[in-house]
């Protein structure tokens, strides 16, 4: 009797599991992700932690449609010598922040790692126009990225970095493109453009 | 050396040079099963694989991997065609942008090319040894055998659609693809036959042999260099036998039958051609792998081969200043200054070395080199942030 109690227990616990997608959305205003702060617009909704590949524990991945077609990411605080990602395998080989890396060097950095994330064969990145960009008083850059995926759309975003107290902040958005990519560029852009670090971090 | 390791190699000896005597009797006798211009007509299930791997290829032509360049695509095809000879018009060759070594060929005469492969091929000899060898699995009609026993074995019909996937080779991502690719992998009489088939198109089309084992002699070496070491074999690897004994088996035959190699080095024009004039693309893809020990191994064999000097030595100052270990600074800058010297150095030579000086401190010589940049590239697109630094 008390194993058949387990048993519609557990197949009850299977099929919520299966209602619930664990999105949530994301308040409109000022969101925190770890120490980085932004301002959203309404719409985006933050995905479940096992969504995405490799994510650090303190990322967050935000999407309008789906991550499919377009997302929204935020890598906060990558301290010297640790990648973007989180993978088990050493045979990955994924490239890692250096604490004294240029603008060109960010820029390379993050197409080495979209191509671990996509998986390499599978894309192939580029980057471009490469620029000096403002996040609250941090000198930082923003950069264009476009990838061709084995089996998939076109994508496109950008990319919005800076360093401050030696450790990265790493921005990204990507979507299908055309549509979904113009659908949500103009407010992903002034997302990303409106990072900062909150007060408390910065005097740390 | 223990007595059981000298036990190992003396039996592992014999067992090459029994497989490799072995096949060059077998050579004597083998041929193409079909003739060229075969299109299947009485079997059934031969019939179905042609029209799912047909509906495979529209999906392939689409391909945003699929490389559209003119030079690539003729240099492939007047090898793939010279090795066919009379099954020539049987093939669509489709040259992919993947940065990893492999080729592979389908039932109905698609064949595909990585771009890896052309970056790590030592010469066109090479090329021809590996197309030598796919063209042999399809006259030879593995696929359809391949698919007869996977039927034979399986008894859920979904599995034939998997099978279908893999033998297209173009349906799934490559991590999907190389699990497939596995378990549907050629098995070794099929992979001898293409190989001794593949050796004897290869003399015909009066390439060098020879190549047929130096081109798994360089996979072996790049190997050897790799820092972060594969724990799952490459696709290639997955379904074909271990570099190691391939190279050695076939060294054996090719040597027993074709005699020693020509010790005379020749620079490969063709190819030399098509490598310095996609030689930013096909290095900047490996780059993007952040597979250093790798990337180094090529660029040793790229400047013993030949390929533009300054092309070589600007990737070598990409490698260094990625990789970013003790030395590597100085190293890059050392490489890029060789690169400049040459008269083919890519602007971004200027570029990458004045970021560098900029790290040293030498911010006049790092102006210098942003304004040489910006002088050689004036639409960079980069021009905001270079004229940043000019300007601070």
């Amino acid at each position: 009797m008390k194993s058949i109690k387990n048993l519609l227990l557990v197949s009850t616990a299977i099929c919520f599991a299966g209602c619930v997608t664990g999105y949530t959305l994301v308040a409109t205003g000022v969101n925190s992700i770890d120490t980085l702060q932004v301002s959203a617009g309404p719409g985006w909704n933050l995905a479940p932690n096992y969504a995405g590949t490799g994510r650090r524990k303190n990322s967050q991945t935000w999407t309008q449609d789906g991550m499919l077609l377009d997302r929204l990411v935020f890598v906060p605080a990558v301290a010297d010598g640790e990648a973007l990602l989180v993978v088990a395998d050493e045979s990955a080989a994924l490239p890692v922040f250096r604490k004294d890396m240029l603008p060109n060097e960010i820029e390379e950095l993050a197409e080495s790692t979209f191509v671990k994330i996509y998986g390499e064969g599978n894309a192939i990145f580029s980057t471009s126009n490469l620029r000096p960009q403002t996040f609250g008083d941090h000198r930082g850059i923003m950069f264009d990225v476009e990838a061709q995926v084995t089996e998939s759309p076109d994508y496109r975003g950008m990319v919005g970095a800076f360093v401050v107290d030696e450790k990265l902040y790493f921005m990204y958005y990507l979507a299908a493109h055309p549509h979904y990519y113009v659908k949500h560029r103009d407010e992903a852009e002034a997302i990303i453009k409106s990072a900062t670090l909150a007060v408390v971090a910065e005097q740390a | 050396m223990t007595v059981r390791r000298l036990t190992f190699l003396i039996t592992t000896t014999f067992i090459v040079c029994g497989v490799a005597l072995a096949a060059v009797e077998e050579a004597e006798e083998l041929t193409h099963k079909i003739p060229p211009g075969y299109v299947p007509e009485e079997a059934r299930d031969e019939q179905g694989l042609w029209l799912e791997l047909e509906e495979a290829e529209r999906s392939l032509n689409k391909s945003a991997l699929l490389i559209r360049n003119t030079d690539i695509n003729a240099y492939i095809n007047a090898i793939v065609c010279r090795v066919a000879g009379a099954y020539c018009n049987d093939f669509r060759v489709y040259v992919i942008r993947n940065p990893h070594f492999n080729a592979s060929m389908t039932a109905t005469g698609m064949m595909q090319i990585w771009t890896g492969l052309i970056v790590r091929a030592g010469s066109t000899d090479e090329i021809a040894a590996v197309v030598g060898h796919e063209i042999a699995h399809y006259t030879r009609l593995h696929s359809l055998q391949r698919l007869r026993d996977i039927k034979k074995k399986m008894a859920a019909g979904a599995f034939f659609d998997v099978a279908l996937i893999a033998l297209s080779g173009v349906s799934a991502p490559v991590g999907q693809m190389t699990a497939m690719m596995s378990a549907l992998a050629f098995n070794r009489e099929q992979e001898s036959e293409a190989d001794v088939l593949g050796v004897m198109m290869v003399v015909d089309a009066s390439y060098n042999p020879h190549a047929s084992y130096t081109v798994w002699e360089n996979i072996i070496a790049e190997e050897e260099a790799a820092v972060a070491k594969r724990e799952e074999p490459g696709m290639f690897a997955k379904t074909h036998p271990a570099a190691e004994e391939r190279a050695r088996y076939l060294k054996a035959l090719v040597t027993a039958r074709y005699g020693p190699p020509d010790q005379d080095a020749v620079h490969d024009q063709k190819l030399l051609s098509v490598l310095n004039s996609n030689y930013a693309m096909l290095m900047e893809d490996q780059l993007d792998t952040n597979r250093f020990g790798r990337t180094l191994d090529l660029l040793e064999r790229h400047g013993e081969m030949g390929v533009n000097p300054s092309l070589v030595r600007f990737f070598y100052g990409e490698m260094f200043r990625q990789r970013g270990e003790d030395g590597d600074r100085e190293l890059a800058k050392s490489a890029y200054r060789h690169s400049i010297e040459g008269a083919d150095a890519p602007p971004e030579a200027y570029k990458n070395l004045g970021y560098l000086l900029l790290k040293d401190g030498d911010i006049d010589a790092a102006k210098d080199n942003f304004r040489m940049y910006l002088e050689l590239h004036p639409d960079a697109s980069d021009r905001a942030m270079i004229e940043f630094y000019l300007e601070e």
